[in-house]
C-alpha cells in the first residue's frame, strides 16, 4: 500500500463523516427559510450528535444483541461504502470502486438497520422495517439499471475510473449523463428518506418509514444510526455531483490541491443540499402505493440512456 | 316536531313539564313520561326520523331519584324535544338499538351515575378508566368532590378491545402518548398489510371532572369551567353557558354585547379552521403550503389578544353580556385587518389546489358516508363535507345570527379534500360575518343585570367543530347540574368508519381533517 492509498482511506470516509451533519443542517435551514421560518442553526446536527453521545442507552426489554450490534455494523458498512466514491481526489489504486458492490454495501448497512427496527418488537419499528424493505425492493432494480447506464456510458464499472474518464473529457462528450444524473437524484431522495418518499421531519409515527425503524434506538447508538444515514446521503450526493460535474476533483494528492478540492467539493455539496431542500419543499409526500410511479421516472431515464448509447 | 309532541301526549300520556321560568326564546319542549313507555316511544321516534342530540342523567330532578334526559332534534325544525324519563332504580332500558349514537351516552351515564342499561350491546366503561374501583360513580350527589386515593398501578380489569384474527392481520396500538405535543388518545388498528381493516378508539385520558366541578358554583364562577371544556372552543362554550343562564332568568342581552360575542365566536372559528388547513398540509409533508395558514392563524390569535387580552378570548363573555366593553378603536383595528384577509386566504388555498401531489393525497381519502350523519348525529364541517346541510347558526339561530347571512357550503365528497374546502369556505364566510357585524355594531351598554335563582335551560351553539349542546340546572342560585355535549363527542366515533379501507399512513391526515377535540370529548 502506498501513501496515496493510505491518505485516501483515511480522508475519504472522514470527509463524509464530518460533512454529513452540515449537509443535513443546511437542508433543514433551506426548508425552514422557504416556509418563512428562521429554522434551527445550520450546525444544529453537530450539537445533536454531541448531545446523543453523552446520553445513556435504553434498550427495550424484548430486544436482543441485534439492536446492540446493529448500529456499529451499519456505520461500518456505510464507511466502507464511502471508500468507493472518491470525494476529494481519485486514488491511484484500483482496489475498490466497483459500483455494484458499492450499492450492495449500502444495502447491507440498511439490512442491519431493518433488523434493528424489528428487534425491539415495537409496532412502529416493525411497520417501518416492513415499509423500508418494500421501498428497497422496488428501488433496487432502478438502482441496478442506473449502474448499468453509467457503466454503459463510461465503459467501466469502477467508480474512480468513471470519474477519471469524466475529468479527461467534458460534459459534451457524455450528454446522456444528464439523464442518469436525474435517475441518481431520485435514488438519492429515496435512499436519504426525503419527501416525497418519506418525511424526515414528521412526528407522526404512522406515516414514518426510516424514522419508525430507529424509534427504539437511543443515546450514542442513535447517534451512530443518524451518522450512518448522513454518510449515506453524503456519499450518494458525491456520486451524483462527480458524475454530472466532476471538475474540482484533485487528480494528485498534493497538500494544496487536496485542500482546494475539499473546499470545492464541500461547496458543490452544499449547493446540491440547497437544491434538495428546495425540491422537498415544493412537493408533498406521495401516497405510499404510488411510490413505484415516482421510481419509474428514474428507471425509464436510465433505460433510455442505455438505448441511446446502443444507437450511437 | 310539533305533531310528534302531540302524538306522544295523546298516545303515551306524556305530560309537558312545567318549565319553572319559561324564557322568551325557549325552543325546547319538555315532556315527562314513565319508564315503561320508553321502548315504544323510541320505536315511534325512530320511524319519524328524529335525531338523538343528547342523552344525560340528573339526580333528584322533579321528584325522581334519577332522571334521564333524551334530547331530540329534527332537521329543519327549530323546536327541540326533551324527553324526561324518571327512574327510581339505577336501571333503564338501552335505546342504542334505535339510536346507535346512544351507545356512547349510555356508557357515559353508566360511568357517572352507576345506572345500568339493560340490553345494551356495549357495557364497557367510557370515561372511567380501568384503574378506578368498582362502584365509583363521581357524578352521584353522594360523592364528594375531593382528591382520590387510588392505586394507579393496579388495573381493576382489562379493557376489552374488539378482537380481529386471521391470516396477515396485525395489530397496531397507537398512543395514548404520541411523538408530537398533542392530546392523548389511543387508537387500536388492525391492518392487513398497509390497509386498515378495523379501528377502535379509546380516549378519555383527559378527564378533569368538569361537570362535577361546576356543581355548587354560581353561574359567573361557572364561566371559567365552560371555557376549560376545550381550549380552542372557549368562546363557543362560554356563550352556550351564558345563553342557558340568560334563558333561565329571562333577560335580554344588549345588542352591542351580542355583536361583540358574535365577532369573537367567528374569530374562534377562523383560527380553528386555519389550524386545520395548515395541519392537513403538514400531514402530507407540504409545510410550504401550510406556512400561510399558520401565519394567518397566529395573526388571528393576536387579534383576539388585542381585543380581549386573551389569545383564546377567555374571560370576557359572562352571563348578561360582557364584563367589559371593547373600545371602538380596537374594533376598527380588526376591521382594517380583515380587509385583505379573504384575498390572502384564497391565494393560500389556490397554492394548495395547484399542488397535484397534495390533492392526490386528499382526494378519496377518509370518505365519510352521508348515511352515518343522522344515526351518529354528526355536525359541523365534518357533516357538511359529506353533503349534510346542518348548522346550528341556521337551524337554531341564537343571538343575532337570525339577522346575519350565514352560508353553508355543502360538498358531497365526504373525503379529506371536501373537508379542506368546506373549512376554507367557512373561514371566508366567517370573515364576511365579522365585517357585517362590525358595520352594524352601534354603541350602548354591554351588560344587563340578571338574577339567576332557579330553573333549567338548554342551549346550543355552533362551535368550530359543530354543534355544542349545554344543559344547565340552577338551584338556589347555584349550579345543580351542568352537562356539556360537544360536537367532538358525537363526531369521534365516525373516524372508525372513515378510515376503513384506507392505508395506515393516511390515518394522520384523516384525523387532522376531522380535527376533533380530545378534551372537549372528555369533560
Amino acid at each position: 500500500m502506498n501513501w496515496n492509498t493510505a491518505v485516501y482511506i483515511v480522508m475519504n470516509p472522514l470527509f463524509a463523516l464530518v460533512l454529513s451533519p452540515l449537509v443535513l443542517g443546511l437542508i433543514k435551514t433551506v426548508k425552514a427559510r422557504i416556509q418563512g421560518r428562521p429554522g434551527p442553526p445550520v450546525l444544529q446536527q453537530y450539537y445533536q450528535l454531541r448531545k446523543l453521545f453523552h446520553k445513556e442507552i435504553v434498550y427495550s426489554e424484548d430486544s436482543s444483541f441485534i439492536m446492540r450490534l446493529g448500529p456499529y455494523l451499519g456505520i461500518a458498512f456505510m464507511l466502507t461504502a464511502s471508500l468507493f466514491v472518491p470525494m476529494v481526489f481519485i486514488p491511484q489504486t484500483g482496489w475498490f470502486g466497483n459500483i455494484i458492490l458499492f450499492f450492495y454495501l449500502m444495502i447491507t448497512a440498511k439490512f442491519f438497520m431493518v433488523l434493528g427496527g424489528l428487534d425491539a418488537g415495537s409496532t412502529f419499528g416493525g411497520m417501518g422495517s416492513s415499509r423500508e424493505m418494500t421501498v428497497s425492493s422496488i428501488i433496487e432494480p432502478v438502482t441496478i439499471m442506473s449502474c448499468a447506464a453509467l457503466a454503459f456510458v463510461l465503459k467501466t464499472t469502477s467508480i474512480p475510473e468513471m470519474f477519471r474518464t469524466l475529468l479527461a473529457g467534458s460534459i459534451f462528450s457524455y450528454p446522456t449523463l444528464i439523464l442518469v444524473g436525474i435517475s441518481l437524484f431520485i435514488i438519492l431522495i429515496v435512499e436519504s428518506a426525503r419527501v416525497p418518499v418519506d418525511n424526515p421531519e414528521t412526528h407522526l409515527e404512522l406515516t414514518m418509514i426510516h424514522e419508525a425503524m430507529i424509534l427504539e434506538q437511543s443515546g450514542p447508538k442513535l447517534a451512530l444510526v443518524e451518522l450512518a444515514s448522513g454518510v449515506r446521503q453524503t456519499v450518494l450526493m458525491a456520486l451524483l455531483i462527480n458524475v454530472t460535474f466532476p471538475w474540482g476533483l484533485a487528480g494528485l494528492a498534493g497538500c494544496a490541491s487536496l485542500l482546494l478540492a475539499a473546499v470545492t467539493m464541500a461547496v458543490k455539496m452544499l449547493i446540491l443540499a440547497a437544491t434538495v431542500g428546495l425540491f422537498e419543499s415544493l412537493l408533498a409526500k406521495i401516497r405510499f402505493f404510488r411510490l413505484p410511479d415516482f421510481f419509474m421516472i428514474a428507471l425509464f431515464l436510465s433505460f433510455i440512456t442505455i438505448v441511446f448509447e446502443l444507437l450511437r | 316536531m310539533q305533531t310528534i309532541i302531540e302524538e306522544l301526549e295523546g298516545r303515551f300520556k306524556a305530560t309537558p313539564l312545567a318549565i319553572s321560568v319559561p324564557g322568551k326564546n325557549q325552543k325546547a319542549v319538555y315532556l315527562k313520561t314513565g319508564e315503561k313507555s320508553v321502548p315504544e316511544i323510541m320505536l315511534l321516534l325512530e320511524g319519524k326520523g328524529v335525531i338523538l342530540a343528547d342523552l344525560f342523567a340528573a339526580e333528584n330532578f322533579d321528584g325522581d331519584k334519577f332522571s334521564l334526559f333524551y334530547i331530540f332534534e329534527k332537521r329543519d325544525d327549530p323546536v327541540m324535544m326533551v324527553l324526561v324519563v324518571g327512574i327510581d332504580e339505577a336501571k333503564a332500558a338501552s335505546v342504542a338499538a334505535h339510536f346507535p349514537g346512544a351507545c356512547y351516552y349510555e356508557r357515559e351515564v353508566a360511568d357517572g351515575f352507576g345506572i345500568e342499561f339493560t340490553r345494551a350491546f356495549d357495557k364497557r366503561r367510557l370515561f372511567l378508566h380501568e384503574v378506578y374501583p368498582e362502584g365509583f360513580h363521581p357524578l352521584l350527589k353522594s360523592f364528594e368532590n375531593k382528591p382520590l386515593d387510588i392505586d394507579y398501578s393496579k388495573l381493576v380489569k382489562e379493557y376489552p378491545f374488539r378482537k380481529c384474527s386471521g391470516e396477515g392481520i396485525y395489530q397496531i396500538p397507537v398512543g395514548p402518548v404520541h411523538a408530537g405535543v398533542i392530546e392523548p388518545g389511543h387508537f387500536r388498528f388492525h391492518a392487513i398489510g398497509e390497509t386498515i381493516f378495523n379501528l377502535e378508539i379509546r380516549h378519555f385520558y383527559t378527564h378533569r371532572g368538569l361537570e362535577k366541578l361546576a356543581e355548587g358554583k354560581t353561574p359567573l364562577e361557572c364561566c371559567a369551567v365552560a371555557e376549560s371544556v376545550s381550549g380552542d372552543e372557549s368562546a363557543a362554550n362560554v356563550t352556550a353557558l351564558t345563553m342557558a343562564v340568560e334563558e333561565i332568568c329571562g333577560i335580554k342581552v344588549p345588542l352591542r354585547a351580542w355583536c361583540i360575542r358574535t365577532i369573537l365566536l367567528e374569530l374562534e372559528r377562523v383560527y380553528s379552521h386555519l389550524g386545520d388547513l395548515a395541519g392537513m398540509a403538514i400531514d402530507v409533508a407540504f409545510p410550504l403550503g401550510a406556512a400561510a395558514f399558520f401565519n394567518m392563524r397566529e395573526e388571528t390569535l393576536r387579534q383576539n389578544g388585542a381585543l380581549t387580552g386573551s389569545r383564546f378570548s377567555k374571560g370576557i363573555i359572562v352571563p348578561g353580556g360582557l364584563n367589559r366593553d371593547i373600545a371602538q378603536s380596537k374594533l376598527g383595528g380588526l376591521q382594517a385587518y380583515t380587509n385583505d384577509f379573504v384575498a390572502r386566504l384564497e391565494k393560500a388555498v389556490a397554492d394548495i389546489k395547484a399542488s397535484g401531489w397534495v390533492i392526490d393525497r386528499f382526494e378519496t381519502t377518509g370518505t365519510i358516508d352521508k348515511a352515518l350523519a343522522a344515526p351518529l348525529n354528526l355536525s359541523g364541517p365534518v357533516a357538511r363535507a359529506s353533503g349534510v346541510q346542518v348548522d346550528t347558526r341556521i337551524d337554531h339561530p341564537y343571538g343575532i345570527y337570525e339577522k346575519l347571512r350565514v352560508e353553508e357550503y355543502p360538498r358531497e365528497g365526504g373525503d379529506v379534500l371536501a373537508r379542506f374546502l368546506v373549512k376554507a369556505d367557512e373561514i371566508k364566510n366567517s370573515i364576511r360575518l365579522i365585517q357585517d357585524v362590525l358595520d352594524q355594531t352601534g354603541g350602548g351598554p354591554v351588560f344587563e343585570k340578571y338574577e339567576a335563582i332557579e330553573g333549567y335551560a338548554m342551549s346550543m351553539v355552533e362551535a368550530a367543530r359543530g354543534q355544542n349542546l349545554h344543559w344547565l340546572w340552577l338551584k338556589n342560585g347555584r349550579v345543580e347540574r351542568y352537562k356539556v355535549r360537544t360536537a367532538s363527542f358525537c363526531n369521534w366515533p365516525v373516524i372508525e368508519h372513515a378510515v376503513v379501507g384506507n392505508i395506515v399512513a393516511d390515518f394522520p391526515v384523516i384525523n387532522k381533517s376531522l380535527n376533533l377535540s380530545y378534551a372537549g370529548n372528555d369533560l
